[in-house]
């Protein structure tokens, strides 16, 4: 209030420290997850962290200068509309929506199941709520057994239904109407499919994380299955074809 | 700090220019350590010090940090490629064709670009796998998977946008044949082709807006995105490891 010359030093309550180096970055409601932590669970950034990251670089750098130097970026003929490519192929991590679309209709192969695929994927963390086994690979010994199931489960199912499709063809049982071949079956084939892997996962009384582990293993081996054969095994119109007799140019890269 | 050595790394670190760039000494004592990653734009991402279960290989396998390698690789090689092709139908394949055979290190350059590319989608994925598989979407990371998700996709696309550059056959008719798919959605499927293609094919229009998608738009996304994603990971109190683990179900802390 009063300026003038008998102003009463003013007691510093946060007394200015040129040393200091901290500040009040936020306020957090909780324990942060280093309470409790004894120093000898974490070291100096600098250098151990460091040190790895620098040789994650160089060696991703090297490894990736010798690969360019012996192969060379590959460069077709000029782009022609009128010339068409066969097989005419996406770009590899697109093969597997691209085989896909050789089974069903193509707003169920390249738009609803993809994008199901990221919806669910974004869910994960929340239909997973339990802090049981974060940081644990499988979760469990029974997680792992689950995985390794679904993977083989899946990738045999896959591999009858793409010979199936190629040798019988359900077109030659039904083909009309178009809802039949296109939405129909694929929607029952493929759910009723995903629905026994959860039948049989439940079997073994796992956790919802278990169960996770069971349903996104069948999403990567299908994932991996259908690009490899996407890339090697499909021929002149998309026919399946042993990798050494496919058309000069049909790898696509 | 205080101790008069006359080593060689003290001449070079106890000047004024060099207190003006780095304001810290050589970092050979823990303190110095700490201030080296504090007072450092590029290093301050990270924490002071790191849980010793993060450095663990077989934790992480890298993939994350390989992951951003590979973006900053292609971020430098693409630029460099920039300098040297112009997106329109004339021109597009014979500036690749001059990279690979005139213009100096043209070939290296985009060879390590292409690989690049295709590695950073096996890389990125995996890194997603990774996570998933040792539970680090939890909470508190929830939403970082979420951005990770996000990350995956605009991963895709940027390499998607970037396969239709170079204007030859493969190009073309991988750009034809997935355009086409979106083509066949309900409703409003051929508007969105249109919308991608700038007109009823592939032509000049759409190398035009693949261009801007690739070398402006997505990679400013993603920029954003990978900044908010390590930004989180600071906030959710580094990697997430079994010491976290809770019996509580929704695990409030
Ligand atoms: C451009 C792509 C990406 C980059 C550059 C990137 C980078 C990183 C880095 C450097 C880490 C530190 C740990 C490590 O190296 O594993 C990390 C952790 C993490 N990433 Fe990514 N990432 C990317 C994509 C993704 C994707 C696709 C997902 C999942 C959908 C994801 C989810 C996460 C999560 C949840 C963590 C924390 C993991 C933990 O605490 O255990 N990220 N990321």
């Amino acid at each position: 209030m009063e300026t003038g010359k008998t102003r009463e030093p003013i007691q510093e309550v946060f007394p200015r420290d040129p040393s200091r180096t901290y500040g009040l970055m936020e306020l957090v409601r909780g324990t942060s997850p280093m309470v409790d932590k004894g120093p000898e669970d974490t070291v100096m950034s600098w250098p151990n962290l460091l040190v790895l990251e620098l040789l994650a670089a160089l060696g991703t750098s090297v490894v990736l200068l010798l690969w360019s130097a012996f192969v060379k970026a590959p460069l077709r003929e000029l782009a022609n509309p009128n010339v068409t490519e066969n097989p005419a192929k996406a770009a590899w991590y697109f093969l597997s929506l691209q085989e896909l679309l050789l089974h069903m209709h193509p707003a169920l192969a390249g738009l609803i199941i993809p994008g199901l695929v990221i919806v669910l994927l974004m869910a994960v963390p929340y239909i997973d709520r339990s802090k049981k086994d974060v940081g644990i690979w499988f979760a469990s010994k029974k997680g792992r057994l689950i995985a390794v199931g679904s993977a083989v489960y899946t990738f045999i199912w896959l591999l009858g239904l793409v010979l199936f499709d190629e040798f019988v063809r359900v077109r030659s049982i039904v083909a009309e109407p178009e809802l039949w071949p296109g939405w129909v079956i694929p929607i029952i084939v493929v759910g009723g499919l995903i629905i026994l892997l959860y039948v049989v996962i439940r079997r073994w009384r796992p956790s919802r994380r278990e169960v996770l582990i069971g349903l996104f293993t069948a999403f990567v081996t299908t994932y991996f299955t259908l690009t490899i054969v996407g890339i090697f095994f499909r021929g002149m119109g998309m026919h399946l074809v042993w990798p050494w007799d496919l058309p000069p140019g049909a790898l696509p890269f | 700090m205080t101790t008069k050595n006359h080593s060689v790394a003290d001449i070079i670190t106890r000047n004024r220019v060099w207190r003006s760039i780095f304001r810290q000494g050589y970092p050979a004592d823990d303190e110095n350590r700490a201030r080296a990653i504090m007072n450092s734009w590029f290093l301050h991402i990270h924490p002071v010090k790191v849980k010793l279960h993060s450095l663990k290989l077989t934790y992480t396998w890298g993939l994350g940090v390989i992951s951003f390698v590979l973006f900053l690789i292609l971020v430098v090689t693409g630029a460099w490629l920039m300098f040297f092709y112009v997106p329109s139908v004339q021109s597009a394949y014979t500036d690749i064709q001059n990279l690979d055979t005139a213009v100096t290190f043209g070939a290296l350059m985009r060879s390590l670009h292409r690989w690049s590319a295709h590695l950073m989608v096996v890389v990125v994925f995996l890194h997603l796998c990774r996570v998933f598989f040792t539970g680090g979407y939890k909470r508190p990371r929830e939403f970082n998977w979420v951005i990770g998700v996000l990350l995956w996709v605009v991963t895709m696309l940027l390499s998607f946008t970037g396969y239709l550059l170079p204007w030859d056959q493969l190009s073309y008719w991988a750009i034809t044949v997935s355009t086409n798919i979106v083509g066949a959605f309900p409703l409003i499927g051929e508007a969105l082709r249109q919308l991608l293609l700038g007109a009823a094919e592939a032509g000049p229009p759409a190398l035009v807006r693949f261009y801007a998608l690739h070398i402006a738009v997505l990679p400013v996304v993603m920029t954003i995105l990978i900044g908010i994603h390590f930004w989180r990971i600071r906030k959710d109190g580094g990697l997430s490891s079994p010491s976290e683990a809770s019996e509580n179900e929704y695990g409030d802390r």
